[in-house]
């Protein structure tokens, strides 16, 4: 009697795997479903492996060397995107500009990410005094003005690099995801597989890190993705006003901020269209890759 | 004979701090005691404290009075760390809710082998993978299920690995806190009989919490009634069927429908009001007849007892 039963339910099971299946697999079937999506994350892919590739070979210190002989040339077979005011090349500056962008943006979005996600699931999983004062502690880095403090920064600090410009933009940019992670933490907590843990005898940090984290992870691979999309902004953004990168380093918010000069807008276009566009391209690609992924996260959303 | 006892919950209470005036007294002073090898049913409706009683015995929940003693140890007392684990793996727990009560992103294998891993129960990987798949085949499911994820299993076999996870530790007292609740009708006869066969096989002691009063009688030894915080009416299962003294008793057992159409037409269902006892005086447990105890005043008190006599 029982093993017949035992069949029935291996029978029914069969039918309800497919809608709670695995998260990763989930969000690769999107991504494939969605072509606008799908045709950006090859872009994504392509452009990131030509810019760091080609910024192996090339010699950024040639690049950025002023040469007076050679200003403000227009695209030609020796400056295949012509030269700024200093007669550097602005394809060589293109490359290193966004290789140097896109740079700050990983390097930002993993830290916020790791500073985060442990803050929100200590902050969520514990819940009570000690999730409302690390809130109080995330409320006051909320209200610090970001740009005025980047500002400082700039000007106090002479000589920064790719790291210590990532750093100073992480600690004003892991709030957000900490608050996302606090949040479904304090949800995942009361779940029943969690104080089974417990009753187990398993330690509050194993519970955290081995039972809670990997039922937050398409959550984090969501929100980290559409944070990239943010940074890149947020960087070429800085950069633009003048208080990201020095020309010395050429990001892709130099290269537009060229375009401040009114005969370089008009008459110039190779200087700040094509970092205009890499911006652009770079930001959409992504954007529609994480938006596939956070539909992917919600069921009723769900293409495939 | 005295029987032994496994446990012993002495006026225990636990009151939900809601705001600076709002206290939420979800078990208000309550007392009862488990003999070794029985199966103590918690009956009473949504919300009247079963649940937070079975957390609060295993310290899901701080207790805010009264004290639970377990194999004449105190649980809420003071505790390193070993005595914690010691602990944790003599009293294991079942939970109401299958579909939440697995992690959905381990294996059958590592959520079954969880408690063998933290108490070290396991010489080596292949006696760990011996003992899962032991357990798997005692609550009735196959070896080949360990590689499995929970999602791939209906509810009654999300149960019965729940109740593999906590056999797994060789526990003596397993709180079953609404086991079957949430399974259809046909599978929660299958996890009943399960957990009657385990009884006998390990001489496993439960705490049955449940609201399905005809499930809890099958099951259980000696029954327990709460209602709004309180034990009303405590005694031997079949004692309480017959003679059940409090209103509230005499009202869920009015409420149990039979597959009987005769029956039914002529069911009549009793209402409780608390208003009918007397509130100038404060009930107490009292017991009634060996083995059978009240909550009720003295006035009541001497009208069971004539209750009972003209029965």
């Amino acid at each position: 009697m029982e093993k017949k039963n035992e069949q029935e339910y291996t029978e029914q099971s069969g039918q309800t795997s497919k809608a709670n299946e695995d998260g990763l697999s989930i969000l690769g079937r999107e991504l494939i479903r969605d072509k606008v999506a799908l045709i950006s994350l090859i872009l994504l892919i392509v452009v990131v492996a030509i810019v760091y590739g080609t910024s192996i070979i090339m010699d950024k210190d040639e690049i950025v060397k002023v040469d007076l002989f050679a200003i403000h040339e227009p695209p030609s077979d020796e400056f295949i995107l012509g030269t700024d005011y200093g007669g550097r090349d602005i394809f060589g500056q293109l490359i290193i500009g966004t290789r140097n962008s896109l740079s700050v943006a990983f390097l930002v979005t993993l830290m916020t990410g790791l500073i985060g996600v442990i803050y929100g699931l200590v902050s969520g999983y514990y819940g009570g005094h000690v999730d409302n004062a690390m809130m109080r502690i995330l409320d006051f880095f909320l209200i610090l003005p970001f740009i005025m403090v980047v500002i400082v920064f700039v000007s106090i600090v002479p000589k920064y690099s790719v790291v210590s410009f990532s750093l100073i933009m992480t600690a004003f940019l892991w709030m957000g995801i900490a608050r996302l992670i606090r949040s479904k933490a304090l949800q995942e907590r009361e779940l029943d597989y969690a104080q089974a843990s417990k009753t187990l005898g398993s330690s509050n940090i194993k519970i955290m890190f081995k039972q809670v984290l990997p039922n937050l992870s398409s959550l984090i691979i969501v929100t980290m993705t559409l944070n990239l999309a943010a940074n890149i902004g947020l960087e070429s953004g800085l950069s633009f006003l003048g208080f990201g990168f020095p020309e010395s380093t050429p990001s892709l918010g130099t290269l537009v901020s060229y375009a401040t000069n009114p005969t370089t807008l008009e008459d110039r276009w190779w200087i700040w269209v094509p970092a205009s566009v890499m911006i652009f391209v770079l930001m959409l690609a992504v954007n529609n890759v994480g938006q596939a992924l956070k539909r992917a996260t919600d069921a009723r959303q769900r293409r495939g | 004979m005295e029987k032994e006892k496994v446990l012993e919950v002495k006026n225990l209470q636990k009151f939900f701090k809601l705001g600076r005036n709002n206290t939420v007294k979800a078990v208000d002073d309550i007392s009862f005691d488990i003999n070794k090898g029985e199966t103590f049913g918690l009956v009473g409706e949504s919300g009247c404290g079963k649940s937070t009683t079975g957390r609060t015995i295993i310290r899901l929940h701080e207790a805010t009075g009264g004290q639970v003693i377990f194999n004449h140890e105190n649980v809420h007392g003071k505790k390193s760390k070993q005595d914690l684990l010691k602990l944790n793996r003599k009293m294991q727990m079942i939970f109401q809710d299958p579909s939440s009560s697995l992690n959905p992103k381990m294996t059958v294998m590592d959520i079954v082998a969880e408690g063998i891993d933290i108490h070290k129960l396991a010489k080596n990987e292949k006696d760990r993978k011996q003992r899962v798949e032991n357990l798997l085949e005692t609550v009735g499911l196959n070896r080949e299920h360990a590689t499995r994820f929970p999602h791939e299993f209906s509810g009654g076999q999300r149960q019965r690995i729940g109740i593999a996870r906590a056999l797994a530790v060789e526990p003596e007292f397993i709180i079953a806190d609404e086991p079957i609740s949430a399974l259809d009708v046909s599978i929660q006869a299958q996890v009943v009989n399960l957990l009657k066969r385990l009884q006998r096989d390990y001489g496993l002691t439960f705490l049955f919490i449940a609201h399905d009063l005809s499930m809890v009688k099958y099951i259980s030894d000696r029954i327990g009634v709460m209602y709004f915080g309180n034990m009303v009416e405590l005694a031997e299962s079949d004692e309480l069927y017959k003679n059940p003294l409090h209103p509230y008793t005499k009202s869920l057992l009015s409420a149990i429908p039979l597959p009987d159409p005769d029956y039914e037409r002529n069911r009549r269902r009793v209402a409780y009001d608390p208003a009918e006892h007397d509130t100038n005086e404060e009930p107490e447990f009292r017991e009634v007849k060996p083995g059978h105890w009240v909550r009720c005043t003295t006035k009541e008190f001497e009208e069971y007892k004539k209750e009972l006599k003209t029965k």
